[in-house]
């Protein structure tokens, strides 16, 4: 991310010197500007919605939901207890629904709740963030609306290989996400150097590294187990 | 039939709420409250994300650095048109809507070019967005592989959505 953000600054403030000096913070500050716009729409999404899933949590449909999709979230998310499991299946119905803007918050919340005090994404994380970031969406009532408004006579002809499309995105996601995990491991290869600086990164003795899995699912059987 | 989903599940939680006699108005006004604190530790990464790429368009990099991935992205069959589209959709879905709504000004919705875009825009997501948002309220900034695996899943459904489009 940072160097990706660094890339585009530093090139787009080099290219504005030749064509249009003032243009660069020009643009920078026209597109602040487009993130309080945004913030204010999305503040309004967001109350409506956190109040909505506030409704559904304390009549308990939220935990029925869980319930249907558990077997995949347990098949997908290792270590999620309870209410992780929770945020997930929320977030994941919501972003079914094509209500992407809602399903944010719950994205954050599951995080957080996984979040156990690493500094680095879990291999649960990612797999949140990948399946999030592919969008498993079913009806991509946006791209329809504007092939309408432009005229179009066939406005719900890319459907189906566009439904193909976003489901391959998500399922190779999540292959590549399990084989990574393999590959890669729990934790992040650390850098030689900072290897002796860094102290967080004894704080996780080996063995427990060594045997994630298991302890995992003993883990989570005893949770089912309490449901 | 979609545009009934949502309303029934609203009436059907309504519903449930009235008969297990919660009260509904103080649990919403509970569940609101925290979309401004939640907005309040967002913004500052929607902000540092926005305004990058809008110097990213404004610049005229997103279009040279288009034209330069042009020949990569014929041979995958992507039509060249939709290289700007393909670049700009994983940093910013406004910015993505503007280049979707010039690609069919130009070249109409239901010819190829037009319908591929609709393919590409309909199946993916603001992945950069959606990956620092969704770490926003933790401490964590080692996203690890999250975002590569993200944009090759992405890319991989958008070839095949495109190919089969041909087929179609």
């Amino acid at each position: 991310m940072n160097v990706i953000w660094f890339l585009i600054l530093v090139s787009g403030t080099v290219a504005m010197l030749f064509t249009d000096p003032d243009g660069a913070i020009r643009a920078m500050l026209t597109g602040s500007g487009n993130a309080v716009t945004l913030a204010m729409t999305l503040i309004a999404t967001y109350g409506f919605w956190l109040g909505f899933f506030a409704l559904m949590d304390k009549t308990g449909v939220s935990d029925f939901i869980a319930k249907i999709l558990k077997p995949v979230i347990r098949l997908l998310f290792k270590d999620a207890d309870d209410k992780t499991r929770k945020y997930i299946s929320m977030n994941i119905s919501a972003n079914l629904l094509g209500l992407g803007n809602a399903s944010t918050p719950m994205g954050i919340n599951a995080i957080n709740s996984m979040n156990k005090g690493a500094k680095y994404a879990t291999t649960d994380m990612i797999m949140l963030v990948v399946i999030s970031a592919t969008s498993l969406q079913l009806i991509p009532s946006t791209v329809i609306g504007m092939r309408i408004a432009h005229g179009s006579n066939a406005p719900t002809a890319f459907l189906l290989p566009c439904m193909l499309s976003t489901v391959t995105s998500t399922v190779v996601g999540v292959m590549l996400v399990k084989l990574f995990s393999r590959i890669f491991g729990e934790k992040p290869r650390e850098r030689k150097k900072k290897k002796a600086a860094t102290p967080s990164g004894a704080a996780f003795s080996p063995p427990v590294l060594l045997t994630p899995r298991p302890a995992a699912k003993s883990d989570l059987s005893s949770k089912g187990g309490k449901a | 039939m979609t545009a009934y989903v949502i309303p029934l599940i609203f009436l059907t939680v309504l519903i449930i709420t009235f008969v297990k006699r919660k009260n509904g108005y103080s649990v919403f006004v509970d569940g609101s409250k925290s979309a401004l604190s939640l907005m309040a530790e967002v913004f500052p990464y929607l902000l540092t994300v926005m305004m990058a790429v809008e110097l990213f368009r404004a610049s005229g990099v997103s279009a040279a650095v288009s034209s330069a991935v042009e020949p990569v992205m014929n041979f995958f069959g992507i039509p060249k048109e939709l290289t700007e589209l393909i670049l700009v959709r994983p940093l910013s879905g406004a910015g993505a809507l503007a280049v979707l709504d010039n690609i069919y000004t130009l070249y109409g919705t239901d010819t190829y070019v037009g319908l591929c875009a609709s393919i590409i825009y309909g199946s993916s997501e603001t992945i950069f967005y959606v990956s620092s948002i969704y770490f926003s309220k933790s401490d964590i900034k080692n996203l690890r592989y999250s975002i590569p695996v993200a944009l090759i899943a992405t890319f991989t459904g958008c070839v095949l959505g495109c190919f089969v489009m041909k087929l179609m």
